[in-house]
């Protein structure tokens, strides 16, 4: 029986190969997540190794207070012990900006894992030295200065926000670090300052009266000649004693070498984001297997029904039906197992390949030279492949029982295996669907009218996938018609359209799988586009209420109004080239120059001594630029415009009349109340220079052409700031807008890739599809070509039935998907506003396009072996 | 015994309606199978006339080469020498798209399996060829060929639902819907029983006498060839005879004589 099965494969080898592609790209999927997964594990060891590789010993599990420091220090044999400390702060030259983390310089610097690129490590209090990269983008070299910004809690004060104050420091760049083992690449690098001034600035982070939080990791390097395992034993003995005394916790406490260090931290990684990580990526590679499973499902059962005669024939001269059954399994089996290792070959070359071109690319991060083949690399996508290919095959197996012997005497015919499905799937199906629809739209109405966005994404999430599960299974009902009702659409454009849409029809079960194959992929792409689409928009909406105008680029935030309005500072002018620049760049469309001053502010209700900022603007260049002319109507002389939250925050109503005193004047006038969105009063320039004759430019309105575009035009404006060296801010709500399009962009970019193999797999199905198709209805086609149909009609035909199995599933997935992007969105964006519904055209125009071609494509070489029928085989007997 | 009406090749001109044309012939059309020792002349050289408006029966024992003529004189094959027409049209030496707009419009098969298309019903199987070549269908002649072959109740049927020789009479309708030149039928009967069969054949014949079509027909039973305005034996890829007017007996008396030929 084996031997016959083997024969049999051997001659259907081209319609099995191409059902065997479907797994291979699966398996080829998962062995290269579960390959990038070892290479996350190997990079984290060995990162992890290299910040340690100058150390002797390291000691874990106890915090390195001073007491356990001098415990270790003392320890016969040891020559330094110090604490790995890092602490991130935040840096600033020349307009630029960096959180950079700082680590404590080691008394035996040979601990760093770092090199010295240019000048020295720091040898006093105020130096610092920067990775080569950083010291590159505040462009700063060896002597420079930079600034670094902290904020302190000043004395003892409760923690009342305003005890916080901003500190500025100086500090000068001793050198520039490289990085060669990659030890810090994962933190970004590691500037390194004298350890007393890390620990200082980590203590100031700590509220009062907070316990320190001591670093649990000391490097110990050990004098010449030392054994490491006495020395090992001695420190243990040492903190335990300490310990003692001080009645710390030591059960944690671990005394190591460097490389048990990294192995137990790596291993620890592989229980944490590498697990997230390779989960993540397989639920992709699940969703391509089980494409891949429909796709096998369908080759195996017409492969079935075109071999009903010689089954039959197996029958009558003896065979049993588990014999039958058997030899479609094995079938499956050398299949699934086959095309497993070709998918999992092609997963390891992939993975290599794209090692080895990491590499060269110097990505920043050390990756390993080869790729990690563990036994699960290679067993899991090998068993899964399989399974799935054997899952796929037992239906048509079962199949292959139901042929009577009795069919061999039967003339050969087109097979027409037109079963329709049981009662009990469309029922239950049916439910599943219904129950999941209901939970989904549930979900929604929890997170936004309930307010409780967590709960309503948990139950809209089990109603999709629920309700996705009941509308897969009972696709084999009503995809076919839908199939029927375009078909019909579509024949009426002639009698080869007609004739397609007919085919498509006569094996409703084949064409529902196919297409629901491709379904799959185009739904969850066009889920994650829409919601993405609807989470863009639901942000916009969101932002434009919050920020009056695209873009603010302002001098005057950080400073204090208390003491400007006193005279006792002044708020630092906008460059007066700046205004100029900014309109020159591409995609800016106005820019208004705002003055402003401080001024005390008195009132019936208001605390004493409150001063503000006041700002003017001329109420017909504001309207060029704010997004909603409501917020500045009030505006005129004599008015004052006041935020909402300004008003709430000081008590300042509606109408009511205000003393405003600035460095040149007073001025009384009525506030009006808006939803202004700013951090101070609004007036006309005239009553702004009664308070302050000479008050400087700090603000400038941008309004930008296209909001959309503000991905590109905000870095050029935030740019061409930085280069004046003014301390301005760039805000607003594209600046906003910019940073979050970004990350929607390239999650769903990267989300869109991983969906990618599925639909590849599912066009491979349609493909298939048609050329059994093609294979089964020989005969019909000699007879079509007999009767007067055209090589062109034929192929027309061919191409149409691919663009009907095709454009219904991607159809069907696109308004899925749609339902499910908008649900999502909404269950999911609640609390950030009214959830905004959109259609996002652009990606539904895109999938649509892609199935279309992928459709015809699929038909080219079907009909390429259609067309070489001749009409003389519709005379053939048999 | 051999009560003869058996005759050998008569002359030309001999045909009962002298004023007819041809709608078929064939001249020295010779058709070989491989190359060197395995050559195998499945046609050698066969010079024919088909009357219009007659039914012809080509009848011959299995490898005889009839097959292999009618598939030559329709067009579904190329010879290797020699010529056939259909009207003044050469056949031979038509390519792909001339010979698709030939069966189009010019002729009509009849197939032993039938070989309708399981998804439309018997009107739209009839109506096809005409719906394919663009054109529009002649309800009146629709209505002509649904009342001669009794289909009338049938129509909206799809062949799983019809016999056998409902089937092939649907067939024959979707053969002479586009009133071709003429109607090639291969083993029309071979997969029906007799009381079928026999109905299908005075359909075929009927479709001859009182719509002027023009038939010929492939089979190696002599009661089918009966049925026909005259029988061309074939034997050994030539013509071995001529029988006009033939009877089941003088058919079978015909084929007899191939057999004892073929065997001496």
């Amino acid at each position: 029986m084996i031997r016959l099965t083997l024969s049999q494969m051997r001659r259907s080898v081209g319609r099995l190969a191409a059902a065997g592609l479907a797994i291979v790209i699966g398996t080829a999927f998962v062995a290269i997540t579960l390959l990038a997964g070892n290479v996350i594990t190997r990079t984290t060891y060995d990162s992890i190794a290299a910040q340690f590789t100058g150390a002797d010993l390291v000691v874990r599990g106890v915090p390195a207070d001073d007491t356990a420091l001098d415990a270790v220090r003392d320890t016969d044999g040891v020559a330094t012990a110090d604490p790995q400390l890092m602490s991130y702060q935040q840096l600033e030259a020349g307009g630029r900006t960096i959180f950079q983390g700082v680590l404590a310089e080691p008394t035996d610097t040979s601990v760093l894992p770092l090199e010295v690129a240019d000048g020295n490590l720091p040898e006093a209090s105020g130096e610092i030295a920067l990775p080569v990269d950083v010291a590159e983008r505040l462009d700063t070299t060896t002597g420079d200065t930079v600034t670094l910004v902290r904020n302190v809690l000043e004395g003892d004060q409760e923690s009342d926000e305003d005890a916080w104050t901003e500190v500025r420091e100086q500090l000068t760049v001793s050198g520039t670090l490289t990085d060669p083992y990659g030890a810090y690449s994962m933190q970004g690098g590691a500037a390194v300052a004298p350890a007393a001034d890390v620990t200082a600035w980590d203590d100031d982070l700590r509220a009062p009266g907070e316990e320190p939080v001591e670093p649990t990791t000391v490097l110990v390097t050990l004098d010449d000649g030392t054994d490491v395992e006495t020395a090992r034993t001695a420190i243990t003995g040492a903190l335990t004693s300490a310990a003692a005394g001080s009645g710390t916790d030591t059960s944690g406490l671990k005394v190591v070498t460097p490389s048990e260090h990294a192995e137990t931290v790596a291993t620890e990684m592989t229980g944490g984001d590498n697990v997230i990580f390779t989960t993540f990526v397989l639920v992709f590679a699940a969703v391509a297997l089980l494409v891949a499973a429909l796709v096998i499902a369908n080759t195996f059962q017409v492969l079935v029904a075109q071999r009903t005669r010689t089954l039959a024939l197996l029958r009558c001269v003896g065979a049993d039906k588990g014999q039958l059954r058997r030899s479609v399994l094995f079938e499956a089996a050398v299949l699934g197992l086959v095309s497993s290792v070709v998918g999992l070959a092609a997963g390891v070359g992939l993975g290599q390949a794209a090692l080895t071109i990491g590499r060269g690319m110097d990505l920043g991060v050390p990756l390993p030279a080869t790729v990690d083949i563990t036994p699960a690399v290679i067993l899991i996508p090998l068993v899964v492949g399989t399974l799935v290919t054997l899952v796929a095959a037992l239906s048509p197996a079962r199949a292959a029982t139901r042929v009577a012997p009795l069919e061999a005497l039967r003339p050969a015919d087109a097979p027409s295996g037109a079963r329709g499905a049981g009662r009990v799937r469309l029922v239950l199906s049916t439910l599943v669907a219904v129950v999941g629809f209901a939970l989904l739209g549930g979900g929604v109405a929890v997170s936004t009218v309930g307010g409780e966005p967590s709960l309503g994404l948990m139950v809209g999430v089990a109603g999709g996938v629920l309700s996705f599960l009941g509308v897969l299974v009972g696709a084999v009902f009503w995809l076919p018609r839908v199939v029927a009702l375009a078909g019909r659409l579509v024949g009426m454009s002639g009698p080869t359209a007609r004739l397609a849409a007919a085919n498509t029809l006569r094996n409703p079960r084949r064409t529902a799988a196919t297409s629901t194959a491709l379904l799959i992929g185009v739904t969850l792409v066009g889920m994650m586009s829409t919601g993405a689409a609807s989470a863009r928009v639901t942000m916009d909406a969101e932002l434009d209420s919050r920020y009056p105008v695209d873009v603010t680029v302002s001098t005057d935030l950080s400073s204090d109004p208390v003491s400007v309005a006193a005279g006792d500072a002044a708020v630092p002018a906008v460059p007066g080239t700046l205004a100029g620049t900014v309109r020159d760049v591409a995609g800016v469309a106005t820019v208004v120059e705002s003055p402003a001053t401080a001024a005390q502010v008195a009132g019936d209700g208001v605390d004493d001594g409150l001063a503000m900022t006041v700002r003017a603007v001329d109420p017909a260049d504001a309207g060029s630029v704010l997004r909603s002319t409501e917020m500045v109507a009030p505006l005129a002389a004599g008015t004052a415009v006041v935020p909402e939250e300004l008003s709430e925050v000081w008590n300042i109503s509606d109408g009511q009349t205000l003393t405003l005193t600035g460095p040149d004047g007073s001025l009384e006038v009525t506030a009006a109340v808006t939803d202004l969105a700013d951090s101070g009063l609004l007036v006309v320039p005239d009553d702004l220079a009664s308070l302050d004759a000479d008050a400087p430019v700090t603000s400038l309105w941008v309004g930008l052409d296209d909001p959309g575009d503000a991905a590109s035009v905000v870095p050029t404006i935030q740019d061409a700031v930085a280069d004046t060296e003014a301390p301005a801010d760039v805000m607003g709500a594209a600046v906003e807008r910019a940073g979050f399009q970004q990350v929607i962009d390239t999650a769903l970019g990267i989300v869109v890739g991983l969906l990618a193999a599925a639909v590849v797999i599912a066009l491979i199905g349609v493909a298939n599809t048609l050329s059994l198709s093609v294979i089964e209805r020989r005969r019909e086609s000699a007879t079509l070509r007999a009767i007067g149909l055209s090589k062109g009609q034929l192929r027309g035909m061919l191409a149409v039935e691919g663009l009907l199995i095709a454009l219904v599933g991607a159809a069907l997935g696109v308004l899925l998907g749609l339902v499910y992007g908008w649900a999502g969105a909404a269950a999911a964006l609640g609390w950030a506003g009214t959830p905004v519904i959109v259609v996002p055209w652009r990606d539904v125009l895109l999938m649509l396009v892609v199935a279309a071609v992928a459709g015809l494509v699929a038909s080219v070489a079907p009909a390429r072996t259609a067309v070489k029928t001749s009409p003389v085989e519709a005379l053939a007997s048999e | 015994m051999d009560t003869t009406v058996y005759v050998p090749i008569p002359d030309e001109g001999t045909a009962a309606r002298p004023t007819v044309t041809p709608a078929v012939r064939a001249r020295a059309l010779t058709k070989t199978y491989g190359r060197g020792e395995a050559q195998v002349r499945a046609l050698d050289g066969v010079d024919v006339d088909f009357t219009a408006g007659r039914f012809t029966a080509i009848m011959g024992p299995s490898g005889s080469g009839k097959s292999t003529l009618m598939h030559l004189l329709a067009g579904l094959d190329s010879a290797t020498s020699g010529q056939s027409f259909i009207g003044s049209t050469e056949v031979t030496g038509l390519n792909d798209k001339a010979l698709t707009a030939l069966r189009r419009t010019r002729v009509g098969f009849v197939f032993q399996q039938f070989n309708l298309l399981p998804m439309f019903t018997a009107e739209q199987n009839i109506t096809l060829p005409v719906e394919l070549a663009g054109g529009t269908v002649d309800k009146q002649w629709l209505g002509t060929l649904v009342d001669t072959l009794g289909l009338g109740k049938r129509l909206t049927h799809r062949p799983s639902e019809l016999s056998g020789g409902q089937q092939q009479r649907v067939a024959i309708a979707r053969a002479l819907i586009a009133q071709p030149d003429v109607v090639f039928a291969d083993e029309p009967t071979g997969n029906l029983d007799s009381r079928s069969g026999a109905e299908v054949l005075s359909f075929l014949r009927r479709s001859v006498r009182e719509l002027g079509r023009t038939i010929i027909m492939v089979t190696h039973d002599p009661a089918a060839a009966a049925y026909a305005d005259r029988v061309i034996l074939i034997a050994d890829g030539k013509i071995a005879g001529d029988i006009t007017d033939p009877t089941p007996e003088s058919a079978l008396a015909g084929l007899d004589a191939l057999r004892t030929v073929a065997a001496r």
